[in-house]
């Protein structure tokens, strides 16, 4: 048994709307899946609720992750068990230190798997080598988390604590809107260098140009809260050129 | 409370400076007019002191004002006699406030004062303690100066006590002088602090206040500019114990050119606790260039904590920058949730929250930090 992921037939409302309609999706181990839609059909609900975000009701339908129900679950147990969400629109966090913040998310993920909290130095030389991947300086660490990053400095934070904290599944909620041409490669590169047998990846985006760098598995169609096709990459193809018209009326 | 103010009760202090009686007995006239500060006056909307002193027996209470290194070179101590030979001096704040009650009944009664005068520059920070002991009115007096081109750090340490506290403070900085202030405030008596600066040109004053009070605390500044150049950052952390109110009131007063305020609060208040929060910049006529900011964020970590925010200011020209910006609520969901998603459980998560909004205005390596509760350091 390989699935990382299995939701079947979800339905979800946000007070009385219901965003998410019988929806079935299976991620194993190793895929890349990517969700492309129109704005408003659901994706970022969707990433919401895979993390555990309050303010939505499960009308009817399960989430396993690696065999266990993920809805019980409260955002940080998700966390902790190997779910990360790259958020679309990082918050800031005043007052607190970027590179502390990223030691104690990592420390609290050790804990929960029953190790020690990681070493200074060994924390220092893991920050420093994904930073210098990803192009981020040394003074971002030690300013405040998010506070005043542009949306291409947000997004390769993101990176940055994905790479450190190494989740089994990693949700990228349009982690390529905000960044520069020279930004988005090397974040996408970035994060496709993490793919592995033992790591899945869920991309939601709007567009092909991720996925021409983040090559997906399957690529699926939302629409209005469901899977109206999936297919291959030739499908994020039709979507660049054609739009999503075809599937809107289907 | 004022019908039961007998002077005879305050003989002690009379004894101990027999000249300043005639002084002494026309401040206690203008307090009998003007009454203990109460919710009908503007600037103590939000602190009735008549009505939260009534039950405090008046008599003299024991205050001290210890200092840690008054022997250090360059720092001059006296006592209450300098009042006695400085009359005006003593009577000064009266020319700043010349319809507050607190500093009326702080000349009427005062019994104990230092006087600091720091001639040179200091390489270690002077500190003061201010303890009371046994219930009563204690009635304190401090007046710091600093010396032209002098740079100094004083910090100011409140702790426990009984009764009421009614402070009044002085510092004076003289031209191109700097001071930094750090001050704790963990009172468990009534307590009330006027605190007076006065600006020469080219100064710098910075206060940063840790107010975690047990009881109920007033906190009032007057930054006089009143020469140019000169630059004020006042920043306070408030804390009170639950069902306890912390009330700040600071003014700027602008009266010269090129000057530059800010004023910040951050407040965290849980079951019952009220914080206050007002603050005036007030920019004259004949001045121009002048910076101010207000800046105040309260969180309310109960359903019964209030904060009261009155932001003003009076601008009487053009050439003048202001701002100020107000938040009070609850902590913001999304970081709770943003902290969640990476793996901190919720209290983690507040927790850090609340240590980032306080860590702002007090760092790991300020010297208020070992005084913050261990949840927030």
């Amino acid at each position: 048994m390989n699935n990382f992921l299995k939701i079947q037939n979800l339905s979800v409302k946000v007070e009385n709307k219901k965003i998410i309609n019988d929806l079935n999706l299976d991620i194993k181990k190793g895929e890349v899946h990517a969700i492309m839609g129109p704005n408003g059909s659901g994706k970022s609900t969707l990433s919401n609720v895979l993390a555990g975000k309050s303010g939505y009701t499960i009308i009817e339908g399960s989430v396993d992750f690696c065999g266990e129900d993920l809805i019980s679950l409260e955002p940080n147990e998700r966390a902790n068990k190997g779910i990360f969400l790259a958020f679309q629109y990082p918050v800031e966090i005043p007052g607190v230190t970027n590179i502390n913040f990223i030691k104690t998310a990592l420390d609290s993920n050790r804990k929960f798997r029953g190790l020690d909290p990681i070493k200074p130095g060994d924390f220092l030389k893991l920050v420093k080598e994904k930073s210098e991947i990803l192009g981020i300086p040394e003074d971002r660490l030690k300013r405040q988390l998010n506070v005043g990053f542009s949306g291409g400095e947000k997004k390769r934070n993101e990176a940055l604590q994905l790479m450190v904290l190494n989740p089994l599944l990693a949700i990228l909620d349009e982690t390529d809107s905000g960044l520069d041409v020279d930004a988005f490669k090397i974040v996408a590169d970035t994060i496709n260098s993490t793919r592995s047998n033992d790591n899945s990846l869920l991309v939601i985006t709007h567009y092909q140009r991720l996925l021409e760098r983040i090559k997906p598995d399957i690529v699926h169609i939302f629409i209005d809260g469901s899977i109206v096709e999936s297919g291959g990459p030739e499908l994020a193809a039709e979507i660049e050129n054609n739009g999503f018209e075809r599937f809107a009326n289907a | 409370m004022l019908n039961n103010l007998v002077l005879e009760n305050f003989d002690q202090s009379f004894l101990k400076s027999p000249s300043l009686i005639d002084e002494r007995k026309k401040a206690f006239s203008n307090l009998k007019k003007i009454g203990m500060p109460n919710k009908k006056v503007e600037n103590w909307k939000y602190t009735d002191l008549d009505n939260l002193t009534k039950s405090i027996e008046f008599k003299p209470g024991i205050i001290n004002l210890e200092l840690s290194n008054q022997e250090s070179k360059g720092i001059n101590v006296r006592e209450f006699d300098y009042f006695i030979k400085n009359k005006a001096q003593y009577l000064n704040p009266i020319k700043i406030l010349e319809n507050e009650g607190v500093v009326y009944l702080n000349i009427s009664y005062s019994n104990e004062a230092k006087v600091i005068e720091i001639k040179e520059i200091q390489s270690q920070p002077l500190i003061i303690n201010i303890i009371s002991e046994g219930p009563g009115f204690s009635l304190p007096r401090l007046k710091i100066d600093v010396f032209p081109e002098i740079e100094a750090e004083i910090h100011l340490i409140y702790l426990g006590g009984e009764g009421f506290i009614n402070q009044l403070t002085e510092v004076n900085l003289q031209k191109n002088s700097k001071i930094k202030l750090f001050r704790v405030n963990k009172s468990s008596a009534v307590h009330s602090e006027t605190f007076l600066t006065y600006l020469d040109s080219n100064t710098n004053i910075s206060l940063v206040n840790l107010s975690m009070p047990e009881n109920n605390s007033r906190f009032q500044v007057y930054n006089s500019f009143q020469g140019r150049n000169s630059f004020s950052n006042f920043k306070s952390v408030s804390i009170p114990k639950d069902n306890c109110h912390d009330d700040f009131l600071v003014h700027n007063l602008h009266k010269s050119s090129n000057c530059e305020s800010n004023v910040g609060i951050r407040s965290i208040l849980n079951k019952g606790a009220v914080c206050s929060f007002q603050a005036l910049v007030d920019v004259e006529l004949n001045t121009s260039s002048s910076k101010a900011e207000q800046d105040c964020k309260a969180i309310l970590l109960h359903e019964n904590a209030t904060m009261n925010a009155k932001p003003e200011m009076k601008i009487f020209n053009d050439d003048v920058v202001c701002k100020h910006g107000t938040t009070i609520g609850t902590l913001d969901k999304e970081q709770i949730f943003y902290l969640q998603s990476r793996g901190l459980d919720k209290i983690s998560a507040e927790k850090i929250l609340l240590q980032g909004i306080i860590k702002n205005y007090i760092s790991d390596e300020s010297p208020l930090n070992s005084f913050l509760p261990k949840v927030y350091q």
